[in-house]
């Protein structure tokens, strides 16, 4: 049986790697960007951003001071026992996000949305907000991303619906269009890992991007060819929009995009586009059954990607 | 581009001479601002401390501080976006004597005319660095700690050569990101024909 004590832990190195660890996937794409660039601005803005991101995990500081809306992903395998239930799940991640708080890993972000009060532990209605999945096995997979205000405020995360008599080109323009904006004076600090979800209610395309965006490894591939196919076209042509790092300019102005879908109503087609930040930060942490903890660079979300 | 060391007090030549695409740095106090600090002054006509008036230099930002009993620990510092305290902008110019702002995604019409009118400049961070620029800010002080807690509160700080950042908007009413903007919406064009979506293609309006 998994102990309330252990999962705790695992959810502890999740947060402080979310907020202080930049993932291999992720640097290696900055690196690959800083070193290709031309524009003087941009080259600049990525080398300062890669060698400001090696001082974070040296010294266990945030990465960015926005440390996000405290966002969790569960894969719960289908034979794991939890002590005591998974009701856990929501104290466990609570008493995390407070002590993580309280250290300065996370800032005291979260606020009531009307009268903006400020519980000073990141704890409120709804938040932290879990996502779980059901999965074989028998052990606890915990995900923390630190989605954060820019990406998610400016622009960076919206959807519309789609006419099926516009399909593909509907579609494509939606994305364009909005990443363009979004991405105006630096706004939701490009290049992002763009998201996008296709299908489903509104709150399934926006879900589907958003995990699309934070959990996926940069390189990874949609293994249906017609969706692979969008990822690399789209991520081609808005490296051609000439955005650069912070607004900046230059030859990269997205790391990846990754396109997840769903069936959807006939009546229409729900895409939404969810944008991580340069700074992209997960970290992943797993409980196996017999209470060992393993760090994973991967969340393996999407079930290979 | 010029990059200028810019030390407070500012002369009024050296901020008007700025032009957008300048890099700078930051020499001297200045204080940090949020949404509840002008709401507090503006709205509800609470006085803005006497210590900050002589400061003319304002960052937007929400940093992590972690508090002693003897003493701020300043743990993470980026500068925050703009845009979304435009409805302030103009006044924080005009009542606060501001040269510098520092902040990220521009600013709007409003505050751009206070900032010709006014003479000041709105700066831009390229680069999500703050282990860069730690060691370039220390922290003098805090008011309203209590009441608007540790993002909000207007932090008062000492610069030491903090940046560069960019001049997106100068006292001659440029804007940077507009200038940018018309760069990439020409790019879009070529993207459309890439991408095989008509010039004349209008999106269904499905409400």
């Amino acid at each position: 049986m998994i102990q309330q004590s252990t999962l705790r832990q695992a959810i502890d190195q999740a947060i402080v790697r979310g907020a202080t660890w930049i993932s291999e996937d992720v640097l290696a794409a900055l690196e690959k960007a800083q070193s290709i660039e031309t524009n003087p601005s941009s080259k600049k803005g990525l080398d300062q951003t890669i060698r400001s991101l090696y001082l974070s995990r040296d010294r266990q500081v945030p990465a960015c001071p926005d440390t996000g809306w405290p966002l969790f992903f569960f894969k719960i395998g289908n034979e794991a026992l939890l002590e005591g239930g998974l009701t856990a799940l929501k104290t466990l991640t609570q008493e995390a996000v407070a002590a993580a708080t309280a250290r300065g890993i996370l800032r005291r972000t979260m606020k009531h949305p009307l009268t903006g009060y400020d519980p000073g532990n990141n704890i409120g209605e709804n938040i932290p907000w879990i996502t779980t999945q059901f999965v074989p096995g028998d052990e606890i997979q915990v995900t923390y991303a630190a989605k954060g205000g820019g990406s998610e405020v400016f622009g960076g995360a919206q959807s519309r619906m789609v006419a099926f008599a516009d399909g593909l080109t509907g579609i494509r323009k939606f994305i364009i269009d909005a990443y363009t904006a979004a991405t105006r004076a630096g706004a939701i600090c490009p290049p992002s890992i763009l998201g996008v979800g296709i299908g489903g209610t509104a709150n399934i395309s926006a879900d589907l991007a958003k995990e699309a965006a934070c959990l996926r490894l940069i390189g990874s591939r949609h293994p249906e060819a017609a969706f692979h196919e969008l990822e690399v076209t789209l991520k081609d042509a808005i490296n051609q929009l000439g955005i650069g790092t912070m607004g900046a300019g230059g030859k990269t102005s997205v790391l990846a995009v990754h396109v997840e879908y769903a069936y959807t109503h006939i009546a229409g087609i729900s895409v939404s586009i969810s944008s991580n930040c340069f700074v992209a930060r997960r970290g992943t942490c797993c409980v196996h059954a017999d209470n060992t903890l393993e760090v994973r660079e991967n969340p393996n979300w999407f079930g290979g990607r | 581009m010029a990059i200028y060391d810019l030390k407070a007090p500012f002369r009024d030549e050296d901020i008007c001479a700025l032009r957008i695409g300048d890099q700078v740095t930051l020499t001297g106090e200045a204080f940090t601002c949020r949404s509840k600090l002008q709401r507090t002054v503006f709205d509800e006509n609470k006085k803005l401390p006497d210590r900050y008036r002589p400061i003319r230099t304002l960052i937007h930002t929400g940093p992590i501080v972690n508090v002693y009993q003897d003493r701020y620990e300043l743990v993470s510092f980026m500068p925050t976006s703009s845009v979304r305290f435009e409805k302030w902008g103009a006044r924080s110019v005009r009542e606060w004597n501001l040269q510098v702002i520092v902040g990220k995604t521009t600013m709007g019409p409003d505050t751009m005319a206070a900032m010709k009118a006014y003479h000041c400049v709105h700066l831009s961070p390229q680069s999500v660095s703050p282990n860069l620029w730690l060691d370039s800010i220390r922290i003098l002080g805090v008011n309203w700690f209590d009441e608007m807690g540790s993002i909000e509160a207007p932090w008062l700080l000492e610069l030491d050569r903090l940046g560069p950042f960019v001049v997106d908007i100068d006292t001659e009413g440029n804007n940077l990101f507009d200038e940018m903007d018309l760069h990439v919406q020409e790019n879009k064009l070529n993207v459309y024909k890439s991408l095989g979506i008509p010039e004349d293609f209008k999106p269904t309006k499905l409400h």
